[in-house]
């Protein structure tokens, strides 16, 4: 694949910059707070960015947000977060009720464009772009409410995702007039899919039909097929008693373990227990990025959460 | 200073239209607003006030007019109140679309009992002597009665903005409008209002009934006349706002009076063109709130999908005996009469166009209003090919396919970057600049249409006449060669359907953000099954155009939009079948129907007459019991029968499928 290529060269150069900007500070304290990353919002130069004091991944960012802001009317939803995500990393996104993770995942996907800043995915600006673009540029999401073809098959739902990979080289003909079942290629790669998260045995029944859970494996092997390099799951385990929380989790880090991902999640415990690093927003702004035990300690977080759940 | 006098009485003019204009728009808009309901029976309320009031007035006597103002819009609004008890409250929480499909029965229905009742001519109102006559400004006439009917406007508008923004009605309806949900949450009973709010405005589109009946004639056809205006007041002020639907009214009023002193040439089409430029410059309409633009209204297409009645292989077989018995039985027993060949014919061309429909509505989610317009196109440009160019059928059904496509791609590039109610909108606005455009110019028949000339043959340069070939009895060639188009058609969209294409298309329907958001060019993949489906209808309006033996403004009348909407959905769109089975079901009761007219027993006769309304109840009860479709009726008697038998599966399954 070309774009593994790039991938490396890119992640080579930006690695050497990153461990320059990191080693110094990375030893004063263990958490980075808001200030510290707004401060290098304006700095063009590609890596400059990374915090200082993150646990080292290698820090290779591959997901970048910049000055990252949305506004609807007066309420400023998002509100100048930076964020630099390492491939290979599993990063949380928590924060109380209306801190704008929805909203944040929202931007980096395509589904709102930001008021002001920049997502940079691979050193690509890819701001300007349509959900759909980002998809093929390698940013796959759910959705907080399980969204999957319910009219389709199991099988018909995978095979969609899977064939967006190769969509734009497809022939007229085969495009208009070639039956889905003849895609070999496509549909051995949907198969596998299905195998992976644990469907195979019901590519035939109606998406619509499954069970709530076995929906949200259909919908993480939607993310899945379409091959992508970070993937957003914006509360996967909403509405899932304890156990099945905790084995779509599982799941997750069996199936998207060589991803980059993005998590909302509500459980502390459990984001405590898989995040490389989590990022805490309140009221739009990037309160803290940390690692989880960093986090947990920060004096800010104790009282944006606490003092949230206190109020209510 | 005679031309600024002429021109104050134009103003003066359009102002008056424009507040009946108001007082339709504003009810059609606050009902949206707050209940999502797009109200196509708008229309047949304000002539119901004008009817109401016209029995009143005369059963009063003198003096009956003030009585008929304020009696009739009250008997309206308790109409009103029924209607949306028990006709559009079961539909709450489906895709508006169903308001639209459920009102259009009700259009019918209304129509036709105006007709049974008042019977078809037209009547006089008297106005009372007081408003007769005119005040004279600066050496001109003004009528009285114009001032009339701007002052009651002007006190109804304000009355019912101050009953919006003072009261604790218009409160809660306000903040209905905005958020339905946060108000439930907050304790008030919502839908309690809705009746309420229907009724009102029902009562408000009455109110501009009676007065416009001072002006003009009473006449069954008064609703459709300004039901299409009004709509488009209110996208053009943008749809839910009160301030919208007032200065909509009033500009396209005087715009409209305006253009047929000045502008003879543009009359008719500068409110379609207004509202286009419109919608594309700011798709929310003027006063709209940009949210809605891009909102997904929610509520559930009712398609069939998977597989819809019986398995596949026994589907294959019955539409395979289906197709064989219509190729072969005219050829070994004949048909009946000429008629029934011509009924068999345009039953083929009805359900190509039907499924040409199906393929945007069913498939990719696009609810087109104004499909007619390929169909209208397709008919025209066949036409005049072979008037103009050459003989052939098929260079003139061809060229038919070509220019379809062509216009589909303009109109779906313009308009497909609008999504919901407002592309249904400007679909229609498109195709009714289409239909007034055709009566504009001498190329095209003006309002006769082309029927001298039209003799199409066999051949690419010449040959047979086509409509000269029969071949046993009454069944013309003809027939085969539609036959062959339904069903290639029918051959073409599966294949479409089964090919990576459809596929899409299909996911579209099901979820576009999840299509989105697996990699796919939404906006693209609908575009694209705009053309195809442009290109299908098209054909069937070259088809039909031959049938007829010329073509006429009527073949993009609105009205045909309506039915083939009608049809797909009694079939039950999402299959491809379904609306071929709906158009053939649609024209054989129509038929029946309508030959009742020549039954023995005058109840028959009396239903007969009354077809148009008989298929609007029909309808009307489709989209509220039955609303997948014919095809889901096995299946849908089956699940009661299962119920009955005390099987709960069914009740779990629709539980699963509504979350």
């Amino acid at each position: 694949m070309s774009t593994d290529d790039e991938r490396t060269t890119d992640a080579s150069t930006t690695n050497s910059t990153a461990t320059d900007s990191t080693t110094d500070a990375s030893t004063a304290d263990s958490t980075t707070d808001a200030s510290t990353t707004n401060s290098t919002t304006d700095v063009p130069t590609a890596d400059s960015g990374t915090p200082d004091g993150r646990p080292d991944l290698g820090g290779d960012p591959v997901l970048r947000t910049e000055g990252l802001t949305r506004r609807f009317g007066e309420l400023v939803a998002v509100d100048d977060v930076d964020l630099a995500v390492d491939r290979g990393e599993f990063r949380s996104v928590i924060g109380p009720n209306g801190a704008g993770k929805t909203t944040l995942f929202n931007l980096i996907s395509g589904a709102l464009s930001p008021s002001e800043g920049r997502v940079v995915l691979d050193g690509e600006d890819v701001t300007a772009l349509s959900p759909h673009e980002r998809v093929r540029r390698g940013i796959g999401r759910s959705f907080q409410i399980t969204n999957v073809f319910g009219g389709l098959s199991v099988e018909e739902n995978v095979r969609i995702a899977a064939r967006s990979t190769v969509e734009t080289d497809l022939s007229a003909w085969e495009r208009y007039l070639r039956s889905t079942d003849a895609f070999d290629e496509v549909n051995e790669r949907a198969a596998a899919t299905l195998e992976r998260v644990g469907l195979a045995d019901r590519a035939e029944e109606r998406a619509g039909a499954l069970s709530y859970g076995d929906r949200r494996r259909l919908e993480l092997g939607l993310v899945l097929a379409t091959d992508p390099q970070v993937v957003l799951l914006d509360e996967p385990t909403a509405g899932m008693s304890r156990e099945v929380t905790q084995s779509t989790i599982d799941l997750i880090d069996e199936v998207l373990a060589d991803r980059t991902l993005l998590l909302i999640e509500h459980d502390i415990d459990l984001v405590m227990r898989v995040s490389d690093r989590i990022t805490v927003l309140d009221r739009g702004s990037e309160l803290v990025t940390g690692t989880p035990d960093a986090v947990a300690a920060d004096p800010e977080v104790r009282k944006a959460y606490l003092g949230g759940v206190a109020d209510e | 200073m005679a031309a600024a006098g002429a021109l104050f009485d134009q103003v003066l003019n359009g102002l008056t239209i424009g507040m009946v204009y108001v007082l339709l728009a504003a009810g059609l808009s606050i009902v949206f607003g707050v209940m999502d309901v797009i109200n196509f029976a708008h229309g047949e309320f304000f002539a119901l006030g004008a009817y109401f009031a016209l029995s009143v007035a005369i059963a009063t006597g003198p003096g009956g007019f003030w009585v008929a103002l304020l009696v009739a819009p009250l008997l309206v609004a308790v109409v009103g109140a029924g209607v949306e008890r028990f006709t559009v409250r079961p539909l709450y929480g489906r895709n508006p679309l169903y308001h639209i499909l459920l009102t259009f029965g009700l259009v019918l229905v209304i129509k036709d009992v105006v007709e049974l009742v008042w019977g078809p001519q037209p009547y006089q109102f008297a106005k009372p002597p007081v408003l007769r006559g005119t005040v004279e400004i600066l050496g001109y006439g003004y009528s009285v009665y114009s001032y009339f009917v701007v002052g009651v406007g002007l006190l109804i508008a304000v009355g019912t903005w101050l009953a919006l923004t003072r009261t604790k009605y218009g409160l809660i309806i306000r903040a209905g409008s905005m958020d339905r949900g946060m108000v439930r949450n907050l304790g008030i009973d919502v839908d309690r209002y809705y009746t309420l709010v229907f009724a009102f405005g029902a009562l408000l589109a009455a109110v501009g009934g009676v007065v416009i009946a001072g002006r003009q004639s009473v006449s069954p056809g008064m609703g459709d006349s300004v039901i299409i205006p009004a709509f488009i007041i209110v996208v053009l002020g943008g749809l839910g706002s009160f301030r919208g639907a007032v200065v909509g009214g009033l500009a396209v009023g005087v715009v409209q009076t305006l253009v047929r002193s000045y502008v003879p040439v543009l009359e008719g089409l500068v409110v379609f063109l207004l509202m286009i430029v419109v919608l594309l410059v700011r798709p929310q309409g003027l006063f709209g709130n940009p949210e809605w633009a891009g909102a997904d209204e929610g509520g559930d297409l009712l398609t069939v999908s998977g597989g819809g009645v019986f398995d596949s292989t026994l589907r294959r077989r019955a539409g395979a005996a289906l197709v064989a018995a219509f190729a072969v039985v005219p050829l070994l027993v004949g048909l009946p009469s000429y008629y029934v060949n011509t009924l068999a014919v345009s039953i083929f061309v009805w359900a190509l166009f039907a499924l040409s429909l199906d393929l945007v509505m069913g498939y990719a989610g696009l609810v087109s209003l104004g499909h007619v317009l390929f169909y209208g196109v397709g008919a025209y440009a066949t036409v005049l090919v072979v008037v103009n160019l050459v003989p052939s059928l098929w260079v003139a059904l061809a060229v038919a396919i070509a220019v379809c496509t062509a216009v589909a791609w303009v109109v779906g590039h313009l308009s497909i970057r609008v999504s919901g109610v407002y592309f249904s909108m400007i679909t229609l606005a498109f195709a009714e600049l289409f239909h007034s455009a055709v009566y504009k110019f001498g190329w095209t028949g003006g309002s006769d249409g082309i029927f001298g000339g039209f003799d199409p043959t066999y051949g690419l340069v010449g040959g047979p006449a086509v409509r000269s070939i029969e071949l046993v009895g009454d069944v013309e060639l003809f027939y085969y060669v539609a036959l062959a188009a339904a069903v290639g058609g029918y051959l073409l969209a599966r294949r479409l359907i089964r090919a990576p294409f459809g596929s899409v298309l299909q996911a579209i329907r099901e979820s576009e953000d999840r299509t989105a958001f697996v990699g796919y060019d939404v906006t693209a993949y609908k575009r694209r099954a705009f053309v195809v489906s442009g290109g299908l209808a098209g054909l069937a309006g070259g088809l039909s155009a031959t049938l007829t033996g010329g073509v006429a403004p009527e073949f993009l009348a609105w009205i045909l939009s309506g039915e083939v909407i009608v049809m797909t959905i009694l079939g039950g769109m999402g299959t491809l079948y379904g609306p071929m089975l709906g158009a053939g079901v649609y024209l054989v009761v129509k038929d029946v129907l309508l030959s009742l007219t020549n039954a023995g027993s005058p109840l028959l006769v009396a239903l007969g007459e009354f077809w148009q309304g008989a298929l609007g109840l029909l309808f009307v009860a489709f989209v509220i019991f039955v609303p997948e479709g014919l095809v889901s009726l096995p299946e849908t008697v089956a699940s009661r029968i299962d119920r009955r038998s005390g099987g709960g599966e069914t009740i779990a399954e629709d539980a699963e499928v509504s979350d």
